[in-house]
Formats: C-alpha cells, sequence, structure tokens
C-alpha cells in the first residue's frame, strides 16, 4: 500500500520563478501538495537561460537540467495572468487552492489585483506567502535582490574568506536555496496555524532579511559586547582562530586547533580534506594515526594554547602528512580512530564517490520527457509515515493546461481553444509544443 | 480579544539538542511553541562556545547559546538513570514534539525508542536530527561544522580567484550555517509532520540528515554535474563557474566592498543604465559615447566597462552610498556589510527588526535579531532569554509533572536533575 503524503489534498497557486521560490514549493510538492506553477514563455525566469541543457539537446524552456531538479512535484499552467481572462481564470483557481506563493518584487501581484485582501475575497483562509527581497514594507521593499546580494546586505558574504583578503564570499546563491527554505517554512507554519484556527494570512518573508537571523552570535557580540566584525583576523578562513591576532570566537563553534583544510593526494583542484581536533585527546589520536611522528610529541603542541599560537608549523606538518593519503583514505583511518575528517567534495563527488550519499539514496534517477533520465535530489530526511518523494519530473511549459483549465475548474474543452487561439494560455504568435497541439485534438 | 499569539501556539515541543539542533528549537519557539529544552546536568556543553558577555567565561554567559536558545524553558536531566528515564517518560507523554541530536541510537538503548514512546503517545512526533541520519557507512562518523561544508560541497565552491589569493584553499563560510541548513530542513519535516497530524492524528518517526541538508544546499552545482558533467572553479565573492566570468565585487572608498551584478550583462541598455548611473556623480569617463550602444564595441571593450569605469566610480565613493544610488536606479547592487553596519539599516528599522530582550537576572536587556519573515495574522515573537540552567525544574516538574519538593531535592542530590 502506498504511503499516505503530508500534504494530501492541499494545492498551492505557484507564481514563483527563478530559484528561491521554486525551490521552496519543490519541497511542498515532495510531502505530497499540488503545486500548480503558473507560467508566462513571454516573461518566464528560471527555464531560460540554461546553462544546464546536455550538450545533445537543443536550449529551449524545456530542457534546462537545473531547472528540472528545481520544479519536480509540480504540474505547469501556462497562463496570461496579465489578461482580464487569464485573471478571472487564476482567481477560480485561487478560490479553490490553500496556498498562493510568490517571489515576485514586493508590488507585483497587488498591482495585478491580487493583493492579500483580493485573495482573502476569493479565498477568505486562503496562506498567502510572498518572497521578495526587502519584504512588504519599509522604506526599502522596492529595492532587489539576487542571492549573492541579499548575502552581502546582510552581512553573510562578509563572514567568509581569509584574514586581510576580500570577502570570498558564497560561491553560489545561498540565500536562494535557504530563502526557498523559508518560504517552504512559513507556508507550512501557516497551512499548520490555518488547520488549528481556520485562519490564513499574508506572511512577507523576504531573502535579504532572513540572511540575518544566520548572523546571531555575531550579532550579539556586536550589541552585548560592542565587538564588531571588522577586526585583526577576521574572518578565520577555516580556521578557529588567526594565529598572531587577539582570541576572540568566531561564530562557528569552540575555538580549537587543528582546525583547518589540509590538501591530499594527488593535489588536484578538490583534493582537500578538513581535520578538526576538539579536545587533547583527539589531538593525540591524531598524532597516532599521524605514526606518532617526533615533530608531533612536540610540548608545545602538547596544549590547545600551544596549538593555537603554534598553528602555523602545526598545519604545515600536518599537510606533509595528508599530502601522502588520497582524502577518502584518510578520512576512513581518522574516524576509525576518532577523529573529525572528512573530504572536501565536489558536486561530483557527492554524486558518485559519497557512500553515505548513495546508501541513503540521495540521487535517484527519475525520467523526464525531455530531458531523458537523470538523477534527482532526494529530502534529506526520512519520515516513517509520510515520505518525502519526488513523484513527478519538472512540468514542460504548459503541459498540465488542460487538465488544470477543463478537469480541475471545469471549463468545456471549447474554452480551452477559444483560450489559446486568444493568447490567454499562450502567445498566438509563438509556435505551440506538439504536446500543445495534442490537447487540443 | 487576547493579543494575538504565534502560529504553533500551544505546541509542547521537548528539545534535546546541542550545537546541531538548537537553532531549530528556537525557530519552533519564536514562532510561539512551549519548547522544554532538557540538559544534562550542569548544562548543556554549548554553554561552552564563546564569546561570551564582557568576555567572561561561564556557562550562562555564552552569546551563542544565549541566541540559539531563546523562547524555551529549560529543565535539566539525566537520561542515564532509572529516575531520569522515567522522568522522560512522563515528559514525553504530554508532548507533541521531541527534537533530538544525540548519536543514532543512544535513546533507544536508554529504552527510549519512538516505539515506546508513541505507543503512550500516539500524536507524538520525534525528528532525530543527526550529522549523517541513522542508517549508512558514515552513520557513527564525528562531525563539526567545519566538516560538513566540506562534505556537504559548500567549500568546493567558495574560495577565490587565483590573482587575489595565489594557492589558496577551498573556503568554508562562517557562522555555523551547516547547523542552520540542518535545521530548516528539520523544520520543514516537523511542519509537514504536524500538518499532517492535523488530519490524521498520528505521529511519525523522523530521520533528519545534517550532511544531506548541506549536499542539496549548492544551487544549480549538482545540476552542472548531472547534465554537462561540470566541476565549477572557485571565484572571488562570486560564483563558481567553469569558465573565468567577470568580477562582481569592487572594493569602495571606505575601503569596504560593494557586490555589483549587471544582471543580463553588458547589453545596450545595461551600459546606458550604467553610464546614467556614473555619470550622475560625474564617473561616467567615456561610457556615455553613442558606440557604446554598439554590442560589438561593448564586448570588445568589457575589461575597461567593469575593471576600469565600473571600478573606479565604485572607488569613488563609499559602499552604502553605491548601494543606495544603484538599488535606487534599479541595479541590484549591495554593500558588502559586516554584521554589525545592519544595527543602522533605517529599512530593518521600519520593519521593527531588532527586538529588545530582558535579561531579569542581569537587570539589563539587549538588542537580538528579529524575524525572518513577518506573519502577520500570528506574530513571531521572542517570549524570553535563553534558560539559566535548571530554571524551570520546579515549574515543570512540581506545578505541571506533581513532584513534592521533597522528590525535587532527592532528584536534585543524586544529579537526576
Amino acid at each position: 500500500m502506498p504511503h499516505p503524503r503530508a500534504l494530501e489534498n492541499i494545492r498551492v497557486v505557484d507564481f514563483s520563478w527563478v530559484r528561491a521560490g521554486p525551490w521552496a514549493t519543490r519541497w511542498l510538492g515532495a510531502l505530497g501538495a499540488e503545486i500548480i506553477k503558473i507560467e508566462w514563455p513571454e516573461s518566464e525566469r528560471g527555464r531560460l537561460p540554461s546553462s544546464t541543457t546536455p550538450r545533445h539537446l537543443e536550449v529551449n524552456l524545456n530542457t534546462s537540467g537545473n531547472f528540472n531538479d528545481t520544479n519536480v512535484n509540480k504540474k505547469s499552467l501556462s497562463l496570461n495572468v496579465r489578461s482580464r481572462k487569464g485573471l478571472e481564470i487564476v482567481k477560480r483557481l485561487i478560490a479553490i487552492s490553500d496556498i498562493v506563493i510568490e517571489n515576485f518584487s514586493s508590488r507585483v501581484l497587488r498591482n495585478w489585483g491580487l493583493g492579500y485582501e483580493q485573495l482573502c475575497e476569493i479565498k477568505p483562509d486562503i496562506v498567502y506567502v510572498s518572497m521578495s527581497g526587502y519584504g512588504h514594507t519599509g522604506r526599502n521593499h522596492h529595492y532587489t535582490t539576487f542571492g549573492p546580494v541579499a548575502q552581502s546586505v546582510a552581512g553573510l558574504t562578509y563572514l567568509s574568506g581569509l584574514p586581510d583578503k576580500p570577502p570570498a564570499g558564497w560561491g553560489w546563491s545561498y540565500m536562494d536555496d535557504t530563502g526557498g527554505m523559508y518560504g517552504a517554512m512559513c507556508a507550512l507554519t501557516g497551512l499548520y496555524h490555518r488547520n488549528m484556527t481556520g485562519r490564513g494570512q499574508h506572511i512577507d518573508q523576504a531573502q535579504m532579511v532572513s540572511s540575518i537571523p544566520l548572523n546571531g552570535p555575531a550579532l550579539l557580540d556586536f550589541t552585548v559586547n560592542g565587538r564588531g566584525s571588522r577586526r585583526a583576523g577576521f574572518p578565520p578562513g577555516n580556521r578557529a582562530h588567526w594565529p598572531g591576532t587577539p582570541l576572540v570566537n568566531n561564530y562557528r563553534g569552540p575555538t580549537v586547533a587543528p582546525h583547518n583544510a589540509y590538501r591530499t593526494h594527488p593535489g588536484g583542484y578538490n583534493d582537500w580534506c578538513v581535520i578538526v581536533c576538539h579536545s587533547d585527546e583527539e589531538w593525540q589520536r591524531l598524532a597516532q594515526v599521524m605514526g606518532a611522528p617526533p615533530w608531533a610529541g612536540s610540548e608545545k603542541f602538547a596544549t590547545l594554547t600551544g596549538r593555537l599560537e603554534h598553528q602555523e608549523e602545526l598545519d604545515a606538518h600536518i599537510e606533509a602528512w595528508s599530502m601522502t593519503l588520497g582524502k577518502y583514505e584518510l578520512t576512513e583511518r581518522c574516524q576509525a580512530a576518532g577523529i573529525r575528517a572528512l573530504p572536501v567534495q565536489s558536486a561530483e563527488d557527492r554524486v558518485e564517490h559519497d557512500p553515505q550519499l548513495r546508501d541513503r539514496g540521495m540521487y535517484l534517477p527519475m525520467e523526464h520527457p525531455a530531458l531523458g533520465t537523470h538523477k534527482v535530489q532526494n529530502a534529506p530526511f526520512k519520515m516513517s509515515a509520510t515520505p518525502a518523494v519526488n513523484h513527478l519530473p519538472a512540468p514542460l511549459i504548459g503541459q498540465h493546461t488542460r487538465e488544470i483549465v477543463e478537469d480541475l475548474l471545469g471549463y468545456s474543452h471549447e474554452e480551452l481553444r477559444a483560450g489559446f487561439d486568444d493568447g490567454t494560455f499562450w502567445p498566438t504568435r509563438r509556435v505551440r509544443f506538439p504536446y500543445m497541439e495534442e490537447m487540443l485534438q | 480579544m487576547s493579543e494575538a499569539q504565534g502560529p504553533l501556539t500551544g505546541l509542547r515541543v521537548l528539545e534535546l539538542a546541542d550545537e546541531k539542533g538548537q537553532f531549530c528549537g528556537k525557530l519552533l519557539g519564536d514562532l510561539g511553541a512551549d519548547v522544554v529544552k532538557i540538559e544534562p546536568p550542569g548544562g548543556e556543553p554549548c554553554r561552552h562556545v564563546g564569546p561570551f558577555l564582557d568576555d567572561i567565561p561561564h556557562p550562562e554567559r555564552s552569546l551563542s547559546f544565549w541566541y540559539y536558545n531563546t523562547s524555551k524553558r529549560g529543565i535539566t536531566l539525566c537520561l542515564e538513570t532509572a529516575d531520569g528515564r522515567a522522568l522522560f517518560r512522563r515528559l514525553a507523554a504530554g508532548a507533541d514534539v521531541i527534537l533530538e541530536t544525540f548519536r543514532p541510537g543512544f535513546l533507544a538503548s536508554l529504552g527510549l525508542d519512538y516505539e515506546s514512546l508513541h505507543e503512550q503517545n500516539p500524536g507524538l512526533i520525534l525528528c532525530a536530527l543527526t550529522p549523517f541520519g541513522q542508517t549508512g557507512p558514515w552513520r557513527d562518523f564525528l562531525s563539526s561544522d567545519l566538516l560538513h561544508m566540506a562534505a556537504g560541497g559548500e567549500m568546493a565552491s567558495c574560495g577565490y580567484d587565483e590573482a587575489d589569493v595565489p594557492n589558496a584553499p577551498p573556503i568554508a563560510p562562517g557562522g555555523g550555517n551547516a547547523w542552520h541548513m540542518g535545521c530548516h530542513f528539520a523544520y520543514i519535516s516537523i511542519m509537514a509532520a504536524l500538518v499532517y497530524r492535523t488530519v490524521s492524528g498520528q505521529g511519525q518517526y523522523i530521520d533528519a540528515s545534517i550532511h544531506e541538508a548541506c549536499a542539496l544546499t549548492t544551487e544549480s552545482a549538482v545540476a552542472n554535474y548531472i547534465y554537462r558533467g561540470e566541476v565549477p572553479r572557485r571565484q572571488t565573492g562570486r560564483h563558481h563557474a567553469v569558465g573565468v566570468t567577470n568580477r562582481t565585487q569592487f572594493r569602495a572608498k571606505d575601503g569596504t566592498y560593494v557586490t555589483a551584478l549587471i544582471s543580463g550583462g553588458l547589453n545596450p541598455r545595461n551600459v546606458r543604465n550604467l553610464a546614467d548611473l556614473m555619470d550622475s556623480y560625474g564617473l561616467a569617463g567615456d561610457l556615455k559615447e553613442p558606440r557604446y550602444q554598439d554590442p560589438a564595441v561593448i564586448a570588445a571593450n568589457t575589461s575597461h566597462i567593469i575593471d576600469g569605469l565600473l571600478a573606479g566610480f565604485i572607488a569613488s565613493l563609499p559602499a552604502e552610498e553605491v548601494y543606495h544610488a544603484a538599488q535606487e536606479r534599479g541595479f541590484t547592487w549591495g554593500a558588502v556589510r559586516a554584521p554589525e553596519a545592519l544595527l543602522d539599516d533605517a529599512h530593518l528599522q521600519d520593519r521593527g527588526f531588532w527586538k529588545q530582550v530582558e535579561h531579569p537576572e542581569l537587570g539589563r536587556s539587549f538588542v537580538y535579531p528579529g524575524e525572518a519573515a513577518i506573519y502577520n495574522g500570528s506574530p513571531w515573537r521572542i517570549s524570553r532569554r535563553a534558560p539559566l540552567i535548571g530554571e524551570h525544574n520546579t515549574e515543570i516538574y512540581r506545578d505541571e509533572l506533581g513532584l513534592s519538593l521533597g522528590e525535587l531535592s532527592v532528584l536534585a542530590e543524586s544529579r537526576v536533575i
């Protein structure tokens, strides 16, 4: 018997695009909600531009690999919401839905006539989650973000890097991923609250603002102790503390050494391992695993304060040893001895070489009608009663238009055809995909 | 009508969590759940993580502990005693959610497995948030924030251009974000289970993995590999990429940096807008010349425009001024701020972001960061500062479970609480 789904019978009207919003609804879909993605090819952002189309395929609206991974578990309705007729259709959809979610700039939905007050007129207990850059209130509500900009303005970028160098920042849109997390968290929390009280609400999530609570200890060090993060030795790279600078916690965890990334054999671009010793005992065990070399027995490394003070020398010694081992072999040896060590892993490493992710079924193949069969990322949690599973590949654009318009909303087939003819369901001068011609038969 | 309440009001959560899960407990508590943090007698080891109030180390002065444990009540309990286990069973009987971060198998080894707790409380949701999950070859591996950032893929994407830092290592962004990533997914799984329970009445067990959460938090890196076989390289202050891309991080006059992306790339329209922005400060150089409306001319002069004119423009002004001037003209740019600069942000003040939190035992209150999102119908709120060690022992063991003060004394003497 198939498992029940946590969000069975929950319907989500999903206006979101690019990454953060779609990443949120992807998880609601994995949990069993019906996600109806409202799209329009003329103003689409997320399918194109695509840098993840397999080399043997033409780049078009249906061949982005990253779009597929970001939009599994959804259906697609192509609809011109900016037309009077399109707006009427989307209102009928909202009337039978539970959640509306979007990640436009702060005034877009309201300007369409779909602000929270209007949504309530259509569906009084609607849960409306807006995922904008700066929120719907506050003087900078009209500012816009991408992940990297939210990260910069909110202080996340600054916390990444080596002292006396420019910020290294985050090499991807961390706040598109994490903004998506907050979007999903808000939707679920609002839904729970609705189920308990019967009341919906507007939840105003903002990418820049959601970044700030991720800097809590650094902010309290300032508001409580008056100590800012612009100081000598900060940020300390991969170390817990930069030698030769004042001993101050760096907000990652305990101040210990060794605590760094070390090169491993054979010295390729991602041949690195991290090793951390939280105690003297862990350090002694590391010394044993390294073969108890004479240098490791030196008095200056026997104490935590000594290891922090002599970190440059300590790290150079450790790296001379780590260079002799592959990163997975080093990991196995250290962990078998009770030492904290793991390899730096690229995406290729995670998909192909990580034994834990393989054992847990993190990347399982799924067939997509245009892309073929590829691995898709799965949920990082296993729920005993209602597992989160990927059950649909990302939709082709407009793939479910007929199903939604006729079966769900009750329009006739003639009305569907008329809507294609008048540009409600697809731009009249744009070539239709073959599956659209089929749905019009 | 009573004061508006948080969306999770009425939920009872038991948190047995260290650095791995305490943020998830805060997320639940700040949204209204009654989170009871169960610490070992003497206090949770996270209380020894700095920085400390006035730099004086003490388990009641850890700012890290303060931050991650707001809106919780605190009790102490030794689960490795028979009395401790019996008390825990009684607490679990009245709980909606248990969040635990013990090593896999630990609770079961004490006879506190989910099945038996579920038997006495069918609606109970138990989320075990661990470094690698309850199964698999790495299940018992040790971890840390840095280790997760390595194996999860974060470090492989972060670092420097060779020109900025030759032979730079991959860099793990700071702040303890591996724990945040795990906690976000744990929160999602718990809320999904709670929504399901509103319909079914049934609880369930959740096995959440921090390693998997981190491995999922690298945007398109996995898709880049799966669909193109590509493994990108690290670049200073901007996205990793297969090939070298234009800089987006520029040093401002005040020595801080600005993130200046040109969305859509350098096309004639963007160049025109850029020229107008720089010209409003008299710093457009030759960019107003009509020839820059020719895509071929733009392409041939990319380095001049980006590394010359744009970099020079930003170098002439304070970062905050560039940030606001550019945003007002529709550029998605930002100042690279240190966290403390956020206290001066007028937009955050408009949104009432910063909160005063009372620490009555100190006779002081401090400013804490506020909510990630504004719940207009059921407000987020820090209901109390982090608990002192065993602060609510009497309130919970006596007032709620009905133990006598005599029994409490005996349990305290034998280090059960």
